[in-house]
């Protein structure tokens, strides 16, 4: 092409001040008034120059031929004739069919600044990007897997193997089998804080107090030894420590744990009479409903417990509309069902907040049936609040349980297009070491 | 040539404008020079690519950012065969080359070339995308991952479906009969029982059927009213005698339906598992197990003990209501969705498991110092967590404490939330199952009305409706899924046809016939008439749909005698190449095969078994072979279901007849293309020798004039002869060929991507055409299975290979065990074949 003398690129130049473009084989003649609404954008940049007839054509044009005077771009059509409603209506909408994600580039190229897209469509492509950057955590996540090649030293091997073992069950076989034996414990405990407080099993200590029988205790010291050891073996392996300690299933094993050892300590405590008896048994108490966390741990081994974490972490406004729309249900309905029941001499509802019990029974559709009204206007009434209560848990439920039936179905097909995402990256890494190593 | 048949001149000239206009190429000049290319490529910058009619332009330099795909291909092309093999036509004046490709999806492939990023179309289906990207030879794996996502959520809800199909295809060709005693009653009683929309007898047993269900569970309810109760002797409540008859002829009814069903099923141990029967033998055994036990130990004093068993068993006679399930489409739909959606079901049970887990130990810590608490332990208080959260609200206990009753009032918020959750994802799997129950209901009682049609009279319209309606849901199953190995053997054809063609002959008639042989060319010619074609797609159909469905039933024929047989024709195959020269004969023969459909029936298995003949010792083997195969139609006449298929295939190759023949230009010319092909035949011998002698009477042109008056008896069909005569820009006979090609395109794409990708990639490649796939397989069973399928007609193209054989004769082989199956008491490959042949024929028109 050198060979060939410089083509006067004015002659690209229409009369009128118009200029004609081929974009990937289709022909558009845009006039130059137009162009220059957005001046920094490529077409009114190559019209700028190309009156000069400057060097930096060929930079911003692909080819220019000079028999039909029009300038080549090599990009996609479909996408240019969208860009191209910005200098006549201000503002683009993506055509349905073309990837938002890759619109955002042919605009980047065509030098238009991504505000011009209009609202419609904006909405589209975040939620594009956001499923990109779901997609993107989880590469990180693969990623982060497969640089357990790349440590060195023996000891970050060990962290690397120990960390593979606790936390990714799917990995290797003992992982496997570590994450089975975590689970089972989970229950086996869970199960023991059940049966411990039967009366029938329980047995009396020297001051006539009914406890936990020995051999439940035991396998509970036994279980809580399994976990202690689970989480510090993870606080170990743990590339960060206080990334590990704040994320939120280390916060409830932790929490699993602590009541355990808080227990013994204030047991020993007591022994060594240091502290008044009564508070420390208030204490101890307090403490033994913590032990419920442990359920908590069964998220870490259940996808879909995860999923409904995630749908309620999602839809927060929801909930909180669903609590709003019931607190005033409640607040209304029990004042209401008071002053009308005043009227019966003998009431169950005694005062308003007494009687909010009854609105929350009533309104859930329960109905324990240990408040209920007696005179006409109450029965009218809560009917009403029953009604009432249907709709204000139906309304804002419905959200919540898109959000979790999406999340549920998008969950696996993310995890391949992760992997897939990791493969091409490979690829093109590969090739590209290639290229390199042919240059 | 043309002068002598003017009817057919305007179809011919017509294929040859279309020649004409790829420009400097003519049907009659050379093709351009190597020189000629070069020139025109370097001249240009940038080049004109037509594909299926949008003109994109684009640098040379773009494409070549990807030198092995298919684009990147045209660049180094400086040959016109190499040229002819990357693309579909070319025009070197323009510098335009035409793709026969969906411009749709190219739009987004030709940007992957510009911009380096693959992005999907989003209105475009998964699979046809992932074709074009085959075709294109790009991998699927460039796809970004914003579309991705999309792409194999697609990809797996289609094989899902496909997989469901698969499955109800193979539950349909399940009941077939196969002992042979007293086979027919059989058959009727089966149809009689199971059936109950085949005839009104069977609807009527149905009914009587539904009423003693209904009879009998009313009877058991009211046995347990006091007011009907008797006392026996030892003063305990027992049957009354009244109920207790009613019962007894219930029990005697059910008794016998189970025993005649079992007696007149096909295949017993099948019938003993499925859970229909299974309940129905639940619903009969408590009560001879009662029996048997009161009768037994009437005298031995272990009364309280006999006495608790009897209950549980009279407990078990409440399955009888399950018995409805058998006559009503929803309950069998809700079992489904509750085997189908167990993940999801255990989903809802582990939520409400923790739920009360957790609430229960909350209120018992709440409630356990209250004066006569009922919370006295967290497992007491886990039934008033279940009553709460399911929001029954019994009553019978309830928190007093403020904290109680806080916990209880987040209790049942919780607990509406927690159930309400999974349950949309179990009502949608419920959905789904029952529209496809309802659509496949429709789709049987169609095809039923259309048997009954047929044998009224021929209804050729009905019947290519129906072939395009099965083959719209079967055809993108077939090729994508296991087509591939045998499309391999295609390839070459694909790619190869057009050098070999045109070295022949520079006719453009005599180029695409050669491209309708499958193989490589120097073995095609083999097999020359153009409907063996058809013949030999629909034998692969056959072995693809066998290899699919019954992996193993190869495997078992292969042990056979049969089988034996058959690798010894194999073998022999191998030496036996040399060209031998008889053609005229042969072409005759196949003219002939066009004058009447049951000629060309026969024709067409003389042509499948002749290789046979041609290479097989055990000539007279094949004979009696041929001879039952020809009265296969026959046979399956004995059979209800079967005679259906029979029919329709026969009408199917009236149909397919008929726009093959009209739009043929000339007749004379088959003559000669057939001459051409003869030149190089060697098989096809005997038979056909013999039939020329006895029935070459009418004369080619009469042939094709009755032909096309037949056609013009049904609008139907003459209306699609014309529409396929119209078809541009190919000629006629181009467009009757496209399906061979097209078809199986993916495949000899899957071949051009080997070539192309990278080394490693290559490798990658050959284990599996995607890694994708081999991901899903992991996390999915039926994914894994369908693999499954393909891995094993994988194993079949690899011995092929190492045989070192030509596909065809590969082919031929496997051919033989598809014949037997037809022949031989495995009915079963009837509607298989049915099916292929359907496929084939839909692609061909």
């Amino acid at each position: 092409m050198w060979t060939v003398p410089k083509p006067k690129y004015g002659a690209g130049l229409c009369a009128e001040g118009q200029i004609a473009v081929n974009i990937g084989g289709v022909r558009a003649v845009l006039v130059g008034d137009v162009l220059k609404r957005y001046p920094e954008s490529r077409l009114a940049e190559l019209l700028r120059s190309s009156a000069r007839d400057s060097d930096v054509v060929p930079s911003l044009c692909d080819d220019f031929d000079p028999a039909r005077g029009e300038f080549y771009f090599d990009r996609d059509p479909d996408a240019f004739k969208c860009i191209v409603d910005v200098y006549y209506f201000g503002e683009i909408h993506i055509k349905r069919g073309i990837c938002p994600v890759c619109f955002i580039k042919e605009m980047e190229f065509w030098k238009i600044d991504q505000s011009v897209l209009d609202e419609c469509c904006k909405s589209y492509l975040s939620e594009k990007e956001e499923e990109l950057r779901e997609i993107a955590t989880k590469v990180k996540v693969i990623l982060e897997d497969l640089e357990t090649e790349r440590c060195v030293t023996r000891a970050q091997r060990c962290q690397r193997f120990l960390w593979k073992l606790m936390e990714k069950p799917g990995s290797s076989l003992p992982a496997r089998v570590v994450a089975i034996a975590s689970f089972v414990s989970v229950l086996v405990s869970a199960v023991v804080m059940c049966m411990g407080t039967i009366p029938e099993l329980q047995v009396e200590d020297a001051e006539g107090k009914l406890v936990e029988p020995p051999s439940l205790e035991a396998i509970e010291t036994a279980c809580m030894l399994w976990f202690t050891a689970e989480y510090l073996l993870r606080l170990a392996s743990a590339p960060n420590k206080l990334h590990f300690a704040l994320s939120f299933m280390n916060v409830i094993d932790f929490m699993a744990i602590m009541p355990f050892y808080v227990v013994l300590s204030l047991t020993y405590l007591d022994t060594s009479s240091v502290m008044e008896l009564g508070n420390v048994q208030q204490a101890v108490q307090a403490l033994r409903i913590m032990r419920i966390a442990r359920i908590f741990k069964l998220a870490r081994h259940s996808s879909g417990l995860q999923t409904l974490t995630y749908a309620l972490k999602r839809s927060l406004k929801e909930l909180g509309l669903l609590l709003m729309y019931m607190g005033v249900g409640i607040f209304v309905f029990s004042a209401l069902a008071y002053t009308m029941e005043q009227s019966h001499p003998e009431t169950l509802f005694r005062s308003i907040p007494q009687s909010f019990w009854w609105a929350i029974i009533t309104m859930t559709t329960v109905g324990y049936g240990d408040i209920y009204p007696k005179t006409t206007l109450g029965k009218c009434n809560a009917a009403v609040s029953f009604l009432c209560g249907v709709i204000a848990i139906a309304l804002p439920i419905h959200p919540i349980i898109n959000n979790f039936v999406v999340f549920y179905n998008k969950q696996k097909v993310l995890e391949t297009a992760a992997k897939h995402e990791v493969e091409l990256m490979e690829l093109k890494s590969g090739r590209e070491a290639r290229r390199k190593s042919r240059d | 040539m043309f002068a002598s048949l003017p009817t057919t001149k305007v179809t011919m000239e017509k294929s040859f404008t279309d020649m004409n206009k790829v420009g400097s190429r003519s049907t009659s000049s050379l093709p351009p020079e190597p020189v000629d290319i070069l020139q025109s490529k370097t001249c240009f910058r940038r080049v004109r690519l037509n594909v299926g009619g949008l003109p994109h332009e684009v640098l040379w330099r773009t494409l070549d950012r990807l030198p092995r795909t298919r684009l990147g291909k045209l660049r180094d092309c400086n040959t016109h065969e190499s040229l002819m093999e990357v693309c579909d036509d070319y025009n070197l004046e323009e510098n335009e080359y035409f793709f026969d490709r969906h411009p749709g999806a190219f739009t987004s492939i030709l940007n992957f070339y510009r911009t380096g990023k693959l992005h999907m179309m989003e209105e475009m289906c998964a699979l046809s995308f992932s074709q074009e990207l085959d075709y294109w030879g790009i991998d699927e794996i460039y796809l970004e991952s914003c579309c991705q996502a999309r792409y194999h959520q697609k990809k797996e809800q289609m094989n899902e479906e496909l997989k469901r199909e698969a499955d109800n295809m193979k539950d349909r060709e399940g009941d077939e009969f196969d002992n042979t005693c007293c086979k027919e009653k059989r058959k009727k009683l089966w149809d009689l029982l199971e059936k109950p929309s085949s005839s009104v007898a069977a609807k009527i047993l149905a009914i009587i059927s539904i009423l003693f269900i209904v009879l009998s569970t009313v009877a058991l309810s009211l046995n347990t009213l006091p007011e009907l109760q008797d006392t026996d002797e030892y003063g305990h409540a027992s049957d009354n005698p009244q109920l207790a008859h009613v019962e007894a002829v219930c029990i005697a009814w059910f008794t016998m339906e189970y025993l005649l069903r079992f007696l007149s099923s096909p295949n017993k141990w099948k019938f003993f598992k499925g859970p229909l029967n299974v309940i129905d033998l639940l619903a009969i055994l408590p009560y001879y197990v009662t029996i048997f036990l009161t009768e037994s130990n009437k005298s031995v004093l272990q009364f309280q003990n006999v006495r608790r068993v009897v209950q549980i068993f009279r407990i078990m006679r409440i399955l009888r209501i399950l018995k409805l399930a058998r006559h009503s489409t929803g309950l069998q739909s809700l079992g489904f969705t509750l085997r189908r959606s167990y993940n999801e079901l255990g989903l809802l049970i582990l939520f409400l498991a923790m739920g009360i887990m957790i609430f229960s130990s909350l209120v018992f810590f709440a409630e356990k110092d209250e004066e006569d608490t009922k919370f006295k332990s967290i497992p007491a208080s886990f039934w008033w967590a279940t009553i709460t959260m399911t929001t029954v609200g019994y009553g019978d206990i309830y928190p007093k404490t403020l904290l109680g009753k806080i916990v209880g009032g987040l209790c049942c918020i919780a607990g509406v939330l927690v159930i309400a959750l999974p349950i949309p994802i179990i009502v949608n799997n419920f959905s789904e199952f029952y529209k496809e129950q309802k659509r496949q209901e429709k789709a049987l009682k169609r095809r039923e009305a259309l048997e009954r049609a047929k044998r009224n009279g021929s209804i050729v319209s009905m019947n290519l409706k129906e072939a395009f309606a099965r083959s719209a849901e079967l055809m993108d199953v077939v090729v994508e899924k296991s087509e591939r190995p045998h499309d391999n053997h295609l390839s070459p054809s694909r790619w190869k046809w057009n050098p070999k063609g045109r070295a022949a002959s520079e006719t453009s008639s005599n180029r695409s016939f050669n491209a309708q042989e499958l193989g490589s060319p120097n073995e095609a010619r083999v097999s020359s008439p153009q409907r063996l074609n058809v013949q030999k797609l629909e034998e692969m159909y056959n072995q693809m749909a066998k290899t699919q469905s019954q992996p193993n039933l190869n495997a078992k024929d292969r042990s056979t005698r049969a089988g034996k047989q058959r690798d010894e024709i194999e073998l022999g195959a191998i030496p036996d190449h040399g060209p031998t020269v008889l053609g005229t004969r042969e072409g005759v023969g196949d003219m002939k095969s066009l004058s009447s459909i049951d000629s060309y029936i026969s024709c067409a298995t003389d042509f499948q078994e002749n290789p046979r003949f041609a290479h097989s010792s055990a000539l007279d083997h094949g004979l009696q072979e041929a001879h039952r195969f020809s009265h296969s139609p026959a046979a399956t006449l004995v059979q209800h279901s079967s005679l259906k298929l029979g029919q329709q295939t026969k009408v199917e190759r009236e149909s397919m007849l008929f726009p093959t023949s009209v739009t043929k230009p000339s007749y004379s010319e088959n003559a000669r293309k057939f001459f051409f092909s003869g030149n190089s035949s060697k098989s096809l011998i005997p038979k056909s020798g013999c039939r020329s002698e006895g029935e070459s009477g009418p004369s080619p042109l009469s042939d094709s004039s009755v032909l096309s008056d037949r056609s013009l008896l049904s609008p139907e069909v003459s209306a699609y002869t014309t529409a396929s005569s119209r078809t541009p820009p190919k000629s006629p006979e181009n467009a009757a060929l496209a399906p061979t090609v097209f078809t199986f395109h993916d495949s000899s794409i899957s071949k051009y991507i080997d070539a192309d990708t990278d080394d490693d990639e290559h490798l990658r490649d050959i284990s599996d055409t995607s890694p994708s796939e081999h991901l899903l397989a992991g996390s999915s069973p039926k994914r894994s299975s369908n693999i499954n399928f393909q891995k094993g007609s994988n194993h079949l193209e690899v011995a092929h290979k190492m045989m070192g054989q030509n596909c065809l004769f590969s082919m031929e082989g496997i051919r033989g065990v598809a014949h037997e199956n037809h022949v031989g008491p495995e009915m079963t490959r009837r509607p298989k074949l049915e099916r292929g042949c359907q496929n084939t024929l839909d692609k061909s028109l």
